[in-house]
Order: structure tokens, then sequence, then C-alpha cells
């Protein structure tokens, strides 16, 4: 297995900066960002984890591993639906910083009940919330129960409804009186050209389909290749309206967005 | 414990229906008796108090619980009481009201009130 290396790939990189003795070169604050955030949330907290999707949120286990080597906590969920070749660069990754990937899998009667009453595609017709939730956000509530914070590869640039996305924040989707979750976003401000820049200067491994026009890869029925012009968001769940959602909060008539204020 | 419970006004003047949904299920469990305050988030009036209480906890979906622990010792006066905010009316009514958990019906609810946990 190859040693991640410490150091930003690419010779010609100019050091001026280090954080725990990693080196960032020149002009990279997106990544000196999120090297910092990361460093301080793994002294924050003892039980966190990367979330890992098996898409180019590799950059988050790159990362990571530059501080925690492969130490480096990783749990992926695997919803029975994903493309094999997102499985066998699981496994790449797994090889390359030899983090061990603990794979979380569906409840299996939840699992039984939806496919024996609806079918095996039944997103198409009802929506992917169901199926999501049974394959992938239970899961990841029995795991995040026995976390105090995980680290995501979210970006404010992949929907609509990720705009403003913090960086850090109380995970209220998953948080109880008992057992508050925090949730660190490290590439929240990143766009999708900085994570490529960032995985071909580092020369880490990706997803082999996004060699074939995948740019958001999830279950192999709900992603498809988009083209070069259009959002990556359109290339899942591209049946249902992105901005219909009735539940989120929408401001209207105001001439600067709502921003958020942090507690 | 003082329970403060945000519902939403669509930008076409017309309820939310989950909010509706919501109300409907405290109001039938007996547990809206238990609500103190219900406060309204007008998408058309960003400065109205359920909006404005939505920015302050970082809260981007309705309906939504904030549950003020009033009577928790470990919290001085200075900072006030511990707030916990629930966007999941289930594990709400778990916390506060007690009874079993249904992983997959609080998943569905997180779900319906975070699309974006599907892009994990």
């Amino acid at each position: 297995m190859a040693e991640p290396s410490p150091n930003i790939a690419g010779s010609d990189t100019r050091v001026s900066t280090s954080i725990g003795g990693i080196a960032v070169a020149e002009g990279r604050s997106a990544e000196l960002e999120a090297l910092r955030l990361l460093e301080d949330a793994f002294g924050a907290f003892d039980r966190i984890a990367v979330s890992f999707s098996g898409a180019e949120d590799v950059v988050l286990v790159d990362l990571g591993a530059r501080i925690l080597g492969s130490d480096l906590p990783v749990f992926s969920l695997d919803t029975g639906r994903l493309h094999p070749q997102t499985h066998r660069f699981m496994e790449t990754v797994r090889d390359h910083y030899g983090v061990a990937i603990e794979t979380l899998a569906p409840d299996p009667d939840e699992l039984v009940d939806l496919v024996r009453d609806k079918g095996l595609f039944s997103f198409y017709r009802d929506g992917h919330g169901e199926c999501c939730a049974i394959r992938k956000i239970e899961p990841l509530g029995r795991k995040l129960r026995e976390l105090d914070a995980w680290i995501t590869g979210q970006r404010a640039d992949q929907s609509v409804t990720r705009e403003g996305l913090p960086t850090s924040q109380d995970d209220l989707a998953f948080s109880s009186a008992d057992h508050p979750v925090k949730k660190f976003n490290p590439l929240a401000n990143w766009s999708g050209r900085d994570v490529w820049d960032y995985i071909r200067r580092r020369e880490i491994p990706y997803n082999p389909l996004h060699d074939q026009g995948y740019r958001s890869i999830g279950c192999e029925p709900c992603t498809r290749p988009v083209g070069p012009h259009q959002h990556e968001r359109e290339g899942r769940w591209w049946w249902e309206n992105v901005a219909d959602k009735e539940c989120g909060l929408h401001a209207q008539n105001v001439a600067e967005p709502l921003r958020i204020i942090d507690r | 414990m003082r329970i403060t419970f945000v519902k939403k006004i669509l930008a076409d003047g017309q309820p939310c229906r989950k909010c509706a949904d919501v109300e409907s299920r405290l109001a039938e469990s007996g547990q809206m008796s238990h609500i103190d305050r219900v406060v309204i988030a007008d998408e058309r009036d960003p400065a109205s108090e359920g909006m404005r209480l939505a920015m302050l906890h970082d809260v981007v979906t309705a309906p939504f619980f904030i549950v003020e622990h009033t009577t928790d010792k470990q919290h001085s006066d200075e900072d006030g009481p511990r707030i916990t905010v629930y966007t999941v009316y289930l594990r709400f009514v778990r916390d506060v009201f007690g009874g079993h958990r249904d992983n997959v019906a609080e998943a569905r609810e997180a779900m319906r009130a975070n699309p974006d946990l599907g892009l994990i």
C-alpha cells in the first residue's frame, strides 16, 4: 500500500504554510481551511468519522488521511444498489490509504417489506424519499447514534438546497436532547472544479464512472451521466423536481439571501 | 421545559401540508396542550418570528420545534436555558413525550425534511 504523502503533490508547488506538520502550498486557502477544520474536529471529538460515498468525496478521505493516516475512521452506506464500479473503488480506497471502511447495510426486514410491497423500482413512481430512508438514512441514523460528530463531503454548489451550507453545524436531523450530533462539511465552500483540481494534483484514485460522464454518483438506478453544461444534480433523480420541496423555508421579497446565524 | 412549535405559511399564502399534518397529530394525541407557543414562519415575510427563529437556530425546513430546558441545572442563568431544536417530529415526540423508537419512520421524516440527505 502506498503511504499517503503528507505534502501536496507536485514538485513545483511552493510550500508556504504548515498545519500540524502538513505542508500546504501557497494560494490553496480552501485546502488549508479544510485541513484546519478537520484537525480541529478530530481534536474536539473522539467519536467522529468520515462518511464516504465512493465518489469524488474521496478528497475527504485524502484530507483526513493526511492528518490521521490509516487511523482515519471512515464509514460508507452500502444501499445494495450501488454500481459495481463504486464497490471496486471503495476497495481501491481501502487499499490506497490503508483505512478500514465500515460498510453499513439497510435493515433487512425493512428492505424485504419495501421490495415485497412496492417492488425494486418504487422510487420512479413514489419518489426516492422512501427508498433512501430505508437504504441510506436509517443505517446512517444507527451509525450516528455511536458518534458525536461526522464529516461529510457536501458542497454548497451541489444543489439549490445546499446554498449557504456551513462548514460546521448542529445536525438537527439526527440530534436529540441527550445526544447532540455535530456535522462538519470541510468542502462546503469548494467548487466542483476545486475538487477535481485537488484529485488531479494529488493523483489520488477516483471512481471510474466519472470518466463516463457521471458527475454525481449514488445508486445505479438513480444516477446517470450528464452533459458538460448540465448541473451535476441533474444526474440524480431527474424525474423529480428538486426545487419543489415544500418543507424548505424560502424567504420571498428579500434583497439579500437569508443568512443563517450561528447559535 | 418550554416548547415552541414553528409552522409555515407558503409563499402563496397556503399553510404547509406537513405542518398541518403535524399540528393535527399533536392535537389528536393531546400533545398540543404541552406546546407553549405556536409561531408562524411566513415565507412572504422574512421578518416574521418563525423565519427569524429559523435563521437563529440554523433551521432550513418547517415545521420545527424549539425546546428550552428551563429546569436544566447544568446551565447557568447567564447562558440561558439549554435549547434543543427538532426538525423531525417523531424524534421530538420520542424525546419529549417518551415512546418507542421507530428508526425507519424517523428516517422517512428526516429524508422529507432534509432531501439532500439522499446525496450523502
